[in-house]
């Protein structure tokens, strides 16, 4: 353990040294996925798919604040789609607007959920956003997660029909309207989504606000029981039928990853905790204070080795002293 | 001579400007009523373009069978239904964002409150150097 503990002091440090150059260079490594991810699900445009295109696409995210990428990467899908079908574009790119408008205009902090919520989609984990949503957001949080759902499920449905959306022939603009539409609305899957995913948040919200041990662990641990038994029960309910052990292997791929992330950000003793009760003219405090694990970096002792030879020739040289 | 004390309160001064006081300046500098009624005013345009894409979605849905029904139909029926609807949308979220900005006001004031009573702190510590 206290190896891992200086590696994360380690860590910090020469993250607080280079932070000049390790932000731009995680966030042009995001953006690189994601738009690499969009094109080869998507990949319509060809001019989009140039390697050239993506790299300087993602350097100018990597200098840009954190939202250009959402920006970049709604730009992308949406050109994509349009090469594709333009009815697929308007529907698609009407739900974006929608998203922008009503939610994610207050909340500008969360909206890096709504890429990374379909890249950990991709990856099969996407249990890990709404827990560490939980832990380290706020209740408002389970809305982002609910944009990211539907930001997924949308390109999800449109790349899962697209040989059904391009078989219909062009002038069937209406019936490929209502096609897509009704995948969108319809789709069951994403109901039960978001409402696992929203409980997970708030459920890991509220637990890990209480003042009791293990807080966070506690709140990690009902946050993967809800998800999984809402997605089950969800998934009785509408015969969704989605595969039962990707939902739980997932989750406890997801729990093992936020543990990591509680590592980082929460790790206490709780051995040490101290309870204190003072007052001043106006309240009465009953304070509990839990004291972060921390270790001294070890420091790196240089030994003189000759340094017989060199004492010699310090104490041959003439001292001043004023 | 460098003033420890005065250089960690201006360290701290700067940092709170360059990260989360920066919005809370940015919102301290307009009147409370200013600037909620210029946020609910923005949500209402927001609401509006919502609900127009929203509807011509709906019209687009069955695009086929609504140019069948639009000479059966009622049409003052039809408008007074939609435009009730676009009240009710565009209340609604008003609504939301005057309570969501409210508090993001006292909010922020609050917290340049404690700014503001950090900058009359280093001002008296000026004045006690200069006279001292």
């Amino acid at each position: 353990m206290t190896t891992l503990l200086v590696a994360k002091q380690m860590l910090m440090t020469i993250y607080s040294k280079y932070e000049v150059y390790i932000t731009p260079l995680l966030k042009f490594l995001l953006s690189l996925i994601t738009l690499c991810l969009i094109n080869s699900r998507l990949g319509y445009m060809d001019t989009l798919n140039r390697m050239t295109v993506v790299l300087i696409v993602a350097l100018m995210c990597s200098f840009m604040p954190m939202n250009f990428i959402v920006l970049m990467g709604a730009v992308f899908v949406l050109l994509h789609l349009y090469t594709f079908s333009m009815e697929c574009a308007a529907v698609i790119g009407a739900g974006f607007l929608l998203l922008f408008l009503l939610y994610l205009r207050f909340s500008p902090k969360d909206t890096v959920v709504v890429v990374l919520l379909p890249l950990c989609f991709l990856l099969r984990i996407p249990y890990v956003i709404p827990i560490s949503m939980g832990l380290i957001g706020a209740p408002t949080s389970a809305v982002s997660v609910a944009c990211g759902v539907i930001v997924y499920y949308m390109l999800h449905y449109v790349t899962q029909n697209a040989t059904v959306i391009a078989a219909m022939a062009d002038e069937e603009t209406a019936a490929k309207f209502k096609f897509i539409i009704d995948g969108l609305i319809k789709n069951r899957e994403m109901v039960v989504t978001i409402a696992a995913f929203a409980m997970t948040v708030i459920v890991v919200y509220l637990l890990r606000r209480l003042s009791i041990d293990y807080a966070w662990t506690i709140a990690m641990t009902a946050g993967a029981v809800v998800n999984i038994m809402v997605l089950l029960v969800g998934d009785l309910i509408f015969e969704i039928n989605q595969p039962l052990l990707g939902v739980i292997l997932g989750t406890i791929v997801s729990f093992l990853l936020v543990l990591v992330l509680q590592f980082f950000v929460f790790y206490v003793d709780y051995s040490r905790t101290e309870k204190v009760q003072f007052e001043d003219d106006e309240y009465y405090y009953y304070v509990k204070a839990v004291p972060k694990v921390t270790v001294a970096k070890p420091e790196k002792k240089v030994k003189q080795i000759n340094s017989a030879r060199s004492g010699a020739g310090r104490s041959s040289r003439p001292t001043h002293h004023s | 001579m460098l003033n420890e004390e005065r250089v960690v309160l201006m360290t701290k001064m700067a940092s709170y400007e360059t990260h989360e006081g920066k919005k809370c300046l940015a919102i301290g500098s307009y009147f409370r009523s200013d600037y909620i009624g210029w946020q609910v005013l923005k949500s209402i345009i927001s609401a509006t373009i919502a609900f127009v894409v929203v509807f011509a979605m709906y019209i687009f849905y069955d695009f086929e069978v609504f140019m069948t029904d639009i000479y059966k139909m009622d049409l003052l029926e039809f408008a007074k239904n939609v435009l009730f609807y676009y009240l009710g949308t565009v209340g609604a979220y008003a609504l939301v964002s005057y309570v969501v900005y409210t508090v993001r006001y006292s909010r922020a004031s609050k917290s340049l409150r404690a700014y503001h009573m950090n900058l009359h702190r280093l001002s008296n510590m000026y004045r006690s150097e200069k006279n001292g």
